[in-house]
């Protein structure tokens, strides 16, 4: 029986970055999957707690969250160990590249287990004073929006390319079908090197990520110690330190094999495999108290607080800061966006928004919301154009940061109005007719004068940017989508526009 | 009239048959006109007339013949207008042969639901589709290239459902390789474009517009439909739309065209929502300028208020100029029928 919990394990977590993968794709169009997309962000409790906490209300998708938090008290920290997608992707690669490493000089790593602690503290100050640096470490967040922007784009692309080659194999086919738009994200390399860091790390420790940064398994950590399934060793230990060894997150102290270090221990049962059957599992009554605790001292938590404040302070008066998010007229955020200081603060930059986006409007910043909006889903006219009938974004979005809002309100929120540069405007600038912009406009905001020339309504423009995105001119369009500030709501009688 | 047509195929090919055991004799595996096919073909075709009664077009169907270039039917579901409109012209049989490809384009190119008229009808679109089968069409796609999110279109306009269930591919030119680039030799503004490949080599495209109000081009009608079939559209505007429209379609002159006037837009076009009328025709034609220049006379220029006169639509007169069509109804085949 205890030989097939490796592979059981194995399997399992297979499945669930599968799982994962299969829900990232079917984040697209129609989006009529029973389960929600967003599934393994809503379970995500670390996520749930700081965005509940900033948004200072209740966000109900982000209740299954507390759930997973419930189970973790019950069997230990089974999320690592068993379903964390990151968790299978570090544990894969570490078993691919880094498998011949032998870890011969064991190093007191107490220090840096401490680390993950100060680091969770750092992101919960700061990501309370609206400097989200806990979402580019949160897993699954960071997991979603590697494969929506690093690693989506490429596949499509290759897709597209291989798709001629099929279609001229087959023989005499006259069937073709038009490749995918291919998605585009200018962040994808930093994001692909971050990740690959992570990865990297293995080459120190096997899941040196998990162990000693990641801020959700920290969370699971401290919940963890009051566990009731614990692992037991009866006198017939040898000693013999293979469970040292084959731990996958070190939760057993060299010195002493008979106990654990409750608090890390991910339940993989890997030490199961005890040549003489001393280790099981039983359950047992809560103790908080625990081997080798964390060393938190005073001074460590008060250092990680203080740093958590003035970083968030440097953000918080950074110029890129101010300049950008609330006076960038150019930032558009998705239709029905929270206020962007807290809008800011709640988005995980999860990416499941750019993958919905039918038309890949939405795009992932960089420093154009500053550098507390790092990884914020921005609408990029050019790009694409927020399509009339969709409110995807909104329905996929875990922390309810863009509202799920139904197709009628959808389609009355302003995210910002047009604007028509008349020297370049082809028929503003020169006599010939063009009114692309009028006849793509969905809101009927853009009317002809009596020269055929276009002028923008703005009690009924969206900001949709339709009309910046068919633009005919080259480079820069002429028409151009501000954005207005707050997000306001369009009178109904302004629309003639009944769905 | 079924009865009546398939009567006069078997015929066909039976003395078509003969005339080859005639050359091959000793071929006994090819079969003789047997007398119960003789008789059943004779009853076919002296039954013809009788029934014509009946239903008025068949009659012209069986001979296979056209007796009109532009045919207006009025009154009746979109199946039968489609079935009165197409009978005078020699019936689908004239256009699409046995195991040919057909390539109909389409307008599916706004999100906006039938009742709205920016695009197609889809019962009408599904009888065409039908029709192309019945004639003995191996495949039939349907294409446009949407302006709009093609998912959008395709399911808010009920289109890919109705293609899909009559058995056609409803295929979207949003993928650039489906495209290729043409030279446009009798262009006047437009040299090269790229166009989709499919309707090129198809053996039979048909055009299958609806007749719009446009704030640009005053009026959509079938020449602007093909519009849909260039990759970069919007960079024609830059050009100069009109000549472009009739540049385009010197390509390839659609064998058919079907202008779908059962409901059309008048204001607010070409994406609408605007106001509606519900005309109920459906123009059947081998003239795309023909066609374009009849549909005209369904909208009221904005400043006359009278009906448009096919010389007002600047597209229409363009592709006149360029030998595309006859502009003057006057010296076309009209024929109105009605559906019921």
């Amino acid at each position: 029986m205890n030989r097939w919990i490796p592979l059981l394990r194995r399997t399992v977590q297979a499945l669930s970055f599968f799982f994962l993968l299969y829900l990232v794709i079917r984040t697209a169009f129609p989006l009529e999957l029973k389960i929600p997309v967003d599934l393994y962000l809503r379970l995500d409790p670390f996520v749930a707690i700081i965005s509940i906490l900033t948004h200072k209300g209740i966000i109900e998708r982000m209740f299954p969250a507390f759930g997973v938090l419930l189970l973790v008290m019950i069997f230990g920290n089974f999320f690592c160990g068993w379903f964390c997608p990151m968790g299978a992707v570090i544990d894969f690669f570490d078993r691919l590249l880094f498998r011949e490493k032998k870890q011969t000089k064991p190093f007191d790593d107490q220090p840096l287990r401490r680390f993950r602690y100060g680091l969770f503290i750092f992101s919960v100050i700061a990501g309370l004073m609206a400097f989200q640096v806990m979402y580019l470490l949160d897993p699954i967040s960071l997991l979603t929006r590697t494969l929506v922007i690093s690693f989506f784009p490429p596949v499509i692309f290759v897709f597209n390319h291989l798709l001629p080659q099929v279609q001229s194999i087959l023989p005499k086919s006259p069937f073709i079908v038009s490749s995918i738009p291919l998605p585009v994200f200018k962040v994808n390399l930093f994001i692909f090197i971050f990740f690959i860091g992570i990865l990297a790390l293995g080459v120190i420790r096997k899941r040196f990520w998990c162990r000693y940064l990641c801020p959700l398994g920290t969370l699971f950590s401290v919940f963890s110690r009051l566990r009731i399934l614990k692992r037991s060793v009866t006198n017939d230990c040898t000693d013999c330190q293979k469970c040292v060894k084959e731990c996958p997150v070190g939760a057993i102290p060299e010195r002493a094999p008979q106990s654990y270090r409750q608090q890390d221990c991910v339940s993989c049962f890997k030490c199961l495999e005890c040549p003489p059957g001393a280790v099981s599992f039983h359950f047992n009554r809560p103790r908080w108290k625990t081997v080798d605790g964390v060393n938190l001292s005073r001074r460590y938590v008060l250092g990680s607080f203080a740093f958590a404040c003035v970083s968030a302070l440097m953000i918080k008066t950074n110029p890129l800061q101010s300049e950008s998010g609330l006076k960038n007229n150019r930032l558009v955020r998705p239709p029905g966006s929270l206020p962007e200081e807290e809008f800011v603060a709640i988005c995980t930059g999860c990416g499941e928004c750019l993958k919905v986006c039918p038309n890949n409007a939405l795009q992932s910043t960089f420093l154009e919301a500053g550098l507390s909006g790092l990884y914020t889903p921005r609408l990029v006219s050019r790009i694409g154009y927020c399509e009339e009938f969709c409110n995807f974004c909104g329905r996929v979005c875990p922390t309810e940061a863009i509202r799920p809002l139904s197709l009628e309100e959808k389609r009355l929120i302003q995210m910002g109005v047009a604007h028509i540069d008349k020297t370049r405007c082809i028929a503003w600038d020169t006599e010939k007719i063009c009114l692309v912009c009028n006849e793509q406009c969905s809101y009927q905001a853009i009317v002809g004068d009596e020269k055929k020339r276009p002028i923008v309504k703005e009690e009924k423009c969206t900001g949709c940017g339709i009309c910046e995105n068919k633009c005919p001119v080259d480079g820069e369009s002429a028409i151009i989508v501000y954005s207005s500030g707050v997000q306001k709501k369009l009178k109904p009688e302004n629309s003639n526009n009944k769905g | 009239m079924r009865i009546a047509d398939c009567g006069i195929r078997n015929w066909k090919i039976n003395l078509k048959l003969e005339e080859e055991d005639a050359i091959s004799m000793d071929n006994s595996s090819i079969k003789k006109l047997t007398r119960r096919q003789f008789i059943k073909g004779a009853a076919a075709v002296t039954a013809a007339p009788l029934i014509m009664e009946a239903f008025p077009f068949y009659g012209t169907l069986a001979h296979g013949s056209s007796e009109a270039d532009l045919v207006i039917a009025k009154s009746g579901s979109p199946a039968q207008l489609l079935q009165a409109a197409m009978a005078p012209l020699g019936g689908m049989g004239r256009f699409v042969k046995k195991g040919q490809r057909v390539v109909i384009k389409a307008n599916i190119a706004w999100a906006r639901t039938p009742e709205q008229a920016c695009t197609n009808n889809p019962e009408l679109f599904s009888s065409l589709i039908k029709m192309c089968y019945e004639a003995g069409a191996k495949r039939v796609a349907v294409w446009d290239h949407t302006c709009d999110n093609y998912q959008f279109c395709f399911s808010r306009s009920g289109l890919k459902d109705a293609g899909q269930r009559a058995g056609a591919d409803v295929l979207s030119g949003h993928g650039r390789n489906v495209y290729k680039k043409v030279e446009i030799p009798k262009g006047k503004k437009l040299k090269t474009a790229e166009v989709l490949r499919d309707v090129l080599e198809a053996d039979v495209f048909i055009n299958l517009p609806i007749p719009k109000q446009h704030f640009a081009t005053e009026l959509t009608l079938g020449m602007k439909n093909l519009i849909g079939i260039v990759w970069d559209m919007e960079q024609l505007h830059k050009i100069d739309l009109h000549q472009c429209i009739a540049d385009i379609n010197t390509l390839r002159k659609p064998d058919l065209v079907v202008v779908d006037a059962i409901r059309i837009l008048t204001t607010n076009g070409p994406k609408g929502p605007g106001k509606t009328e519900d005309p109920v025709e459906v123009i059947a034609s081998t003239d795309i300028v023909a066609a374009d220049a009849y549909s005209a006379s369904f909208f009221k220029h904005p400043k006359t208020g009278k009906p448009f006169r096919p010389e007002e639509v600047k597209f229409v007169k363009l592709a006149s100029d360029l030998g595309l069509g006859e502009i003057d109804l006057a010296k076309v085949r009209v024929k109105k029928v009605s559906a019921t």
